[in-house]
């Protein structure tokens, strides 16, 4: 049999009931960096070198780890458990005891109180493979060392408790650094409760440097006398819609059946506010505790669901994968703008139409094809062909129109390259009799020329350029082309002799 | 001696040249290199009718390899103003046959054109539908003459003419010239019509006789018959 690639390599899973640990490189050597509970249980802790835990259990399974797979793992999680929050920060302060931060603000009614919230997410993450703790309080410090210390895997802190709640909890749940910690120790403070009756200027003077401070400060954001923002993962859109299935949908037109529903919704929220979504985002939340997303980017603000679905049919509903079935859908609006409101205007009902079809055109476009297709001209103030003019991402606003008026002695097709070209001239520096392109020989009947546009110097970037003469020409067929000539013969750059090109081609 | 003979303007006469444009029509270079001349052609079937909404003008990858990318300077000289366009650079064909279907039938443009190598008529018959329904005009622009099923209403062959004398330097190049033949139609016989550009308006118009301003053949033969009669 032949082995497969894989771009993942598949590691076997850990043993069951035994001691497993994930090593990594340290300064001296290596360091145990995870352990499962029968290894901790056998007396093996975080940072222990490999070779002592080795010789404490001399079966001690190990792997090497991969932190930056496991913070990959950690915000997939995160965009997950946006399902019961908005606001979701990852929490990596303290190594060795990363999680997440759910701002459930006003939001715990919505799945049955506060404790059938934490049921709920701790029963998701184990259905998923997940063990974790939970813990909910009135600050994300304490909410931190409750999950961490209490021994409970689901707790929650009577609001306004959070004294008594944390008074019996180790001095580690502050997120101390392990100087601090030690220190601490050595005068005997092993619980948080210990430091509530202590003078604060005193407590913050025993210890040398920042450390003090760090330590009051810790303190107060654990009591909520200061506040501690959280950076979330991704920042909150501020419409969203979403639906939970008591089933798990598994193929694309149970989506499909959703989808309208949550577009209304969506247009609803919005429209209240007069505003419109400029970028979308359908979230599937999957049974295995990942997301699958697709988005989709407006042109102009829209709140139409026709639209709004029909862009995101246009994205694919495909390209979001499954997996064993979602269990909640949420289309949220990630970017909103305000809704030009636009009057009726009672006999032209007729022109109202265009612009926002036009928009609506210009996203499905771009939907299908890739933002950057679809293109509008727009000028530079340059004579040089190439730089006078770009073809900017279009929106439905029209750009504005060149600043001289030179078309008829502009080609209608310019190459990307200007194609050399050779020729066949009764002067050096006149019009050429012949040209040789694309390897076919034509005649020059008819000839206006030069227009010398020199080099811009001024042009930031642009590569030193030598003059050019273009000329228009036309051949025996009354085919018209673009030609010029680089360089000025003797006087630019004696050693190099001017080139010919072709520009572009002519109606 | 009558006076039919100051024959003033072209009557309607179904072998006049069709300035009106079908739902979708196929402008063919006679020859590969005429193919700006096609376009130019294009475009000024597009410009025809007064409408301000945009034209949508879709490439194919392989167009713009050969035959360089739309310049809007240029492009303004031919009634096309550049707040109008918009350039949609699709890289394969069936892109492009979606993308002017979709354009034609949003009814937010006033019409397009694709570059297509081998459209099929499955898709041209589509567009033909899409037009109609957006109330757009469709122009597929094929690279050769080619013989093949297609329901565009009129099929045009391009080619590229030596240019009007220049009012003021005979050296070089004057108005565009070229010749359009309607190799097929369905409101009439086929014909062939030398065109030239209007300085005024960009657009094409017939190439004027020795005396009048845009009189085709069958307005010279009248008037050649009108003065026999004389």
């Amino acid at each position: 049999m032949r082995p497969t690639a894989s771009s993942q390599p598949q590691r076997p899973p850990p043993p069951e009931g035994a001691p497993f640990v994930l090593i990594e490189k340290g300064v001296h050597g290596l360091t145990l960096h995870a352990l499962n509970a029968e290894a901790r249980a056998a007396g093996l802790w975080r940072g222990q070198a490999h070779a002592d835990a080795c010789a404490m259990l001399p079966h001690l399974v190990s792997a090497p780890a991969e932190q930056d797979r496991d913070l990959v793992a950690l915000k997939r999680l995160a965009l997950w458990a946006e399902r019961f929050s908005p606001s979701v920060a990852i929490d990596t302060l303290a190594p060795g005891f990363e999680g997440l931060f759910l701002d459930m603000t006003g939001g715990a009614h919505l799945f049955g109180g506060e404790a059938a919230l934490l049921a709920n997410l701790r029963g998701r993450l184990a259905r998923a493979g997940i063990p974790a703790h939970v813990a909910m309080a009135d600050t994300p410090a304490a909410a931190w060392a409750l999950a961490r210390f209490s021994g409970e895997a689901e707790r929650v802190a009577r609001a306004g408790g959070l004294r008594e709640a944390l008074s019996d909890l180790p001095v580690e749940g502050l997120r101390l650094e392990a100087k601090a910690l030690a220190l601490l120790k050595k005068f005997g403070l092993k619980s948080i409760g210990d430091l509530y009756d202590l003078p604060r200027a005193g407590l913050a003077r025993r210890f040398r440097g920042e450390i003090g401070f760090r330590v009051v400060e810790r303190l107060d954001q654990a009591l909520g006398f200061t506040p501690e923002p959280l950076d979330p993962e991704r920042p909150a859109p501020s419409y969203r819609v979403w639906t939970p299935f008591a089933e798990p949908v598994i193929d694309m037109a149970g989506v499909g059946v959703h989808l309208p529903a949550l577009a209304e919704a969506l247009c609803g929220q919005l429209s209240r506010d007069g505003r419109g979504a400029r970028r979308l985002r359908l979230t599937g939340f999957r049974v295995d505790g990942r997301v699958t997303l697709i988005e989709a980017a407006l042109s102009a603000p829209a709140a139409t669901p026709a639209h709004l679905i029909r862009l995101l049919r246009e994205k694919g509903l495909e390209k979001l994968d499954l997996g064993f079935g979602i269990d909640a859908l949420m289309l949220s609006a990630e970017k909103a703008e305000a809704l030009d409101a636009r009057q009726m205007e009672m006999d032209e009902a007729a022109d109202l139409a265009p612009p926002q079809a036009l928009a609506a055109l210009i996203d499905r476009l771009q939907a299908r094809l890739g933002e950057s297709v679809v293109r509008r001209p727009s000028f530079r103030e340059s004579w040089v062909p190439e730089r006078s003019e770009a073809w900017t991402l279009a929106g439905p606003q029209a750009p504005a129109p060149p600043e001289r008026d030179d078309a008829r002695l502009r080609p209608i097709l310019l190459f990307e390259a200007p194609e050399p070209v050779q020729t066949l001239a009764e002067l050096p520096d006149g019009v050429p009799a012949r040209f040789i392109w694309r390897r076919a020989a034509r005649r020059v009947v008819k000839a206006e020329g030069p227009e010398r546009l020199g080099a811009e110097w001024w042009a930031l970037g642009a590569r030193p350029q030598r003059t050019r003469d273009y000329y228009r020409v036309e051949d025996e067929n009354g085919r018209r082309y673009w030609l010029y000539r680089e360089g000025l013969y003797g006087r630019e750059d004696a050693d190099r002799a001017p080139s010919w090109w072709i520009a572009g081609v002519f109606a | 001696m009558s006076l039919t003979l100051l024959h003033p303007l072209p009557t309607p006469d179904p072998t006049l040249f069709p300035s009106l444009c079908e739902p979708l029509e196929e402008a063919a270079a006679a020859e590969p290199a005429d193919a700006a001349a096609a376009l130019a052609f294009a475009l000024g079937r597009l410009a025809g009718p007064k409408d301000a909404r945009p034209v949508v003008l879709v490439t194919t990858g392989l167009w713009l390899r050969e035959r360089g990318r739309p310049f809007a300077r240029g492009l303004a000289g031919w009634g096309l103003g550049p707040e109008r366009l918009i350039w949609i650079r699709a890289e394969r064909e069936a892109e492009a046959l979606w993308a002017l279907e979709e354009a034609l039938k949003s009814g937010a443009v006033a019409g397009g054109l694709a570059s297509v190598e081998a459209p099929p008529f499955v898709a041209t018959r589509r567009l033909d539908f899409a037009a109609r329904a957006g109330g757009a005009l469709g122009v597929l622009l094929r690279a050769g003459p080619t013989g093949d099923l297609s329901a565009a209403r009129r099929r045009w062959r391009i080619k590229a003419g030596p240019s009007a004398t220049h009012d003021f330097d005979p050296a070089a190049p004057g108005r565009v010239r070229l010749n359009a033949e309607l190799v097929r139609r369905r409101d009439g016989p086929p014909g062939a019509w030398a065109l030239e550009q209007d300085d005024e308006t960009g657009r094409l118009r017939l190439v004027a006789g020795l005396a009048g301003h845009g009189l085709d053949e069958t307005d010279r033969q009248f008037a050649a018959a009108a003065s026999a009669a004389a």
